[in-house]
């Protein structure tokens, strides 16, 4: 007996200003698994992020995550889905209002269920994982951009959702950070049995976390396999891409494109 | 104590107030200097001019409409209760030309093409653009500032000649339309009784106004720091500070002309 | 030529659709309560606080213009000084104390709250306060449009005083009025205080919706935060003018012209 995806879409578009961003795709991540994101840049990773989170509504096709369409429904009605997904954001939109406790605390706040103490007790825990023990009281706007990234991961983790969304974790980082950042998310995986799905620019790094790795080139998705052999897939352009080379059918369409 | 806290924050904001003064003072003092003899970059003039003024007609003019309607509901109860239709034309006419004119027209301004102008400006900032001015040897104040400061207050005296004009008409349409007044009598109600003088006093003030509004624009776009969050602080205070100069500069003006 | 007129015309009505729909999700924000409670002292304290200096300065300004203006007219006609204070304060409590404020706040407040609003869109604050089961209008709009009534109504009062009291203190020193004779309040009616009311608290409503709604419409990064916050002042600024214009008309419409 199978179980039912976490996250299914089918046949989805979406286009921007007379552009298609997304040109019918077709996705579908079973429970537990960790899938990987990557393409070039403007491919339309971010815009599946968005609509998996509900963020955005796609012109065709359905979205279902968590056993909930999320197409045509209203802000309010998405609220019973949201709660069990937690997620980091590119840039990671911390609220600049609050200090670190309590934008880690937010969501357990928003959800309601757990005593003041349970909610404190759960956030000192997050920052003590990722590694922002006594950072507390500053506001957001004291934090380095490493540390912010690490907020927003505390903040994606604190209600232990099913799914979690993370948004390029490891942008503008050193390699060491890269790694330790990782093996916390991996950590968090294997305690909660999360569903995962990551958007990263850094391949390298993305495939020894995921399980899986999908290649999105020009609205649709070129490739899906698994991250351990990503670098010799069959279709030239992915190949190109996860070695970063610069000769290939990717540089050619580029040039064509502009 | 209450007392001493109070008297600090004054203070300091007494200082922020005239740190800010003193940066403008400096930048006009910088664009000044660029004037004379005249560095002005004539291309980024001519697109300055043209994209301020372009942009700004329509709610101009729409302002100025209702400016002049409004005046002449003001006067509509006078006139009504005392049949003075004649008196009509002058009521509004004298305000329009000589305050509510100009300063609408100069707040309008501000809004539509201070904020802006200080929002490029400071965008620029934000990205280090003038900062690559600079290596390049071209210096931001003649290059962007000044060109920017002559478009607007060319613009702005424009603009308030051309919303008297509408304003005035505004005055006619409502006169006509809500007090039963018609035409003729409005026309030459403003042809008797306004003077060129009170038409000039009005553009006299439309150039203070621009110029002030110009400096406050730019100052603020240039002196911007943080990201998009500074931006957004600097637009606000640039048409703050706008608004409370047009206020300060026609006091000034209308009591040193006097009559 | 005429496309491109056709379809700004549809983007505007779109956004006015928009824009009606922002006012009834606040609306319906205000009867839920769905907003914070810390949160509405904090924009009362932003709003009221920190805009009181600049109405007082900007009204008192004024106000001692306009009364120049009034005695200099008169001064040419009649040399009677004994009506101008109290149709100075009927003009003040029916129009010009609300609507001037109004257009301060517009600029100050709107500006505020748009680049508030604005930095957090870019920043992805929005999105996020969404994913964690908050409604953004709830959160952020409804708080600021119930100070923006309270303080807006508070500021029309303080600044219509303002207006006056310098307006009677510019009269005696340039004209020799009699302060006992300028500050007489027997010709403001219930009526011209049911418009002062009307007037502040309409555009006490309008202010924190339009600016809301361009906050919220801000994308990008810095472009879109100024962009935001410029549509918010000339947005607001122009809705006060609108409000005033047509809440005149209608009540000298309704009460005959007898104000």
């Amino acid at each position: 007996m199978s179980v039912a995806p976490v996250i299914k879409l089918t046949d989805v578009g979406k286009r921007y200003e007379r552009h298609d961003v997304l040109g019918g795709i077709s996705l579908e991540v079973a429970a537990g698994s960790r899938l990987g994101l990557i393409g070039p840049a403007a491919s339309g990773k971010s815009v599946i992020l968005k609509l998996v989170a509900g963020l955005e509504q796609p012109d065709r096709g359905s979205v279902e995550v968590l056993g909930t369409e999320m197409v045509g429904k209203r802000e309010v009605d998405l609220g019973a889905v949201r709660r069990r997904i937690g997620m980091l954001f590119q840039n990671y939109a911390l609220f600049d209002f609050l200090t670190v406790e309590r934008n880690v605390a937010f969501p357990l706040e928003r959800r309601g269920g757990m005593t003041t103490d349970e909610i404190a007790a759960k956030v000192a825990e997050r920052l003590r994982a990722v590694g922002l023990a006594g950072s507390e009281h500053k506001l957001t706007a004291e934090l380095s951009g490493g540390m912010k990234k690490r907020v927003g991961i505390a903040r994606a983790t604190v209600a232990d959702a099913e799914l979690v969304i993370y948004d390029e974790p490891t942008a503008g980082l050193d390699p060491v950070t890269t790694q330790k950042i990782y093996d916390l998310l991996s950590a968090d995986q294997i305690r909660t049995k999360a569903t995962v799905i990551a958007v990263s620019s850094d391949v390298i790094a993305l495939a020894g976390f995921v399980d899986e790795i999908a290649f999105l080139y020009q609205g649709k998705i070129l490739y899906r396999g698994p991250a351990a052999t990503i670098a010799d897939a069959p279709d030239p352009i992915v190949r190109q891409f996860v070695r970063g080379e610069l000769e290939g059918p990717l540089e050619d369409v580029r040039r064509d494109a502009s | 104590m209450i007392g001493d806290k109070w008297v600090a924050a004054v203070g300091a904001g007494g200082m922020k107030i005239a740190q800010e003064v003193g940066g403008i003072m400096i930048l006009s003092g910088q664009v000044l200097r660029a004037l004379f003899p005249p560095r002005i970059d004539r291309r980024e003039l001519v697109k300055n001019l043209y994209k301020m003024g372009n942009r700004s007609v329509p709610i101009i003019v729409l302002t100025a409409f209702f400016a002049g309607a409004l005046m002449v509901l003001q006067a509509g109860p006078f006139v009504k209760k005392f049949g003075a239709t004649s008196l009509a034309g002058y009521g509004a006419g004298y305000a329009v030309l000589r305050e509510i004119g100009p300063i609408l027209i100069a707040l309008m301004f501000s809004g539509r093409v201070g904020a802006n102008n200080t929002a490029e400006l400071a965008t620029m900032t934000v990205t280090e653009q003038l900062d690559g001015l600079r290596a390049l040897a071209i210096d931001p104040v003649a290059y962007l500032v000044v060109p920017r400061v002559l478009a607007m207050m060319v613009m702005l005296v424009a603009l308030t000649a051309l919303g008297d004009l509408v304003a005035l008409a505004g005055a006619m349409v409502v006169a006509r339309g809500m007090l039963d007044i018609d035409w003729m009598t409005m026309y030459h109600s403003f042809a008797d009784t306004l003077k060129p003088f009170d038409f000039l006093l009005g553009i006299y003030k439309s150039i203070a106004f621009g110029a002030a509004i110009a400096m406050s624009s730019c100052y603020f776009g240039v002196a911007v720091r943080g990201g998009a969050v500074g931006v957004g602080k600097a637009v606000n205070a640039a048409v703050v500070a706008a608004a409370v100069s047009i206020m300060l500069l026609d006091f000034f003006l209308t009591y040193l002309v006097g009559g | 030529m005429i496309a491109r007129l056709g379809t700004s015309v549809v983007g505007a009505l779109r956004s006015a659709r928009d824009l009606w729909l922002v006012l009834l999700s606040t609306l319906a924000g205000v009867i839920r309560r769905g907003g914070a409670q810390g949160e509405l002292v904090r924009q009362m304290h932003a709003i009221g606080n920190k805009s009181v200096l600049f109405v007082v300065v900007t009204l008192g300004f004024i106000g001692m213009v306009m009364a120049y203006e009034a005695c200099n007219q008169l001064s040419r006609i009649t040399g009677d000084y004994s009506a101008v204070g109290s149709q100075f304060i009927r003009l003040i409590v029916s129009d010009f104390g609300p609507t001037l404020t109004g257009l301060m706040l517009a600029t100050r407040v709107g500006a505020g709250i748009a680049a508030e609003i604005g930095s957090m869109k870019v920043t992805e604050q929005i999105d996020a306060l969404r994913m964690s089961g908050v409604l953004p209008i709830d959160y952020l709009i409804v708080p600021r449009f119930i100070a923006s009534l309270i303080m807006t109504l508070l500021l029309s009062v303080i600044g219509a005083l303002v207006m006056f009291g310098a307006g009677g203190l510019t009269a005696e020193h340039s004209f020799g009025v009699n302060p006992s004779i300028f500050y007489d309040f027997t010709y403001v009616r219930p009526r011209h205080m049911i418009l002062f009311m009307i007037k502040a608290l309409s555009y006490g409503a309008a202010i924190p919706v339009v600016a809301g709604f361009c906050g919220l419409r801000a994308r990008g990064s810095s472009e879109g935060v100024g962009w935001a916050t410029t549509a918010a002042v000339i947005g607001s600024s122009f809705a006060v003018i609108v409000l005033d214009f047509v809440i005149s008309a209608a009540a000298l419409f309704l009460t005959g012209g007898d104000l």
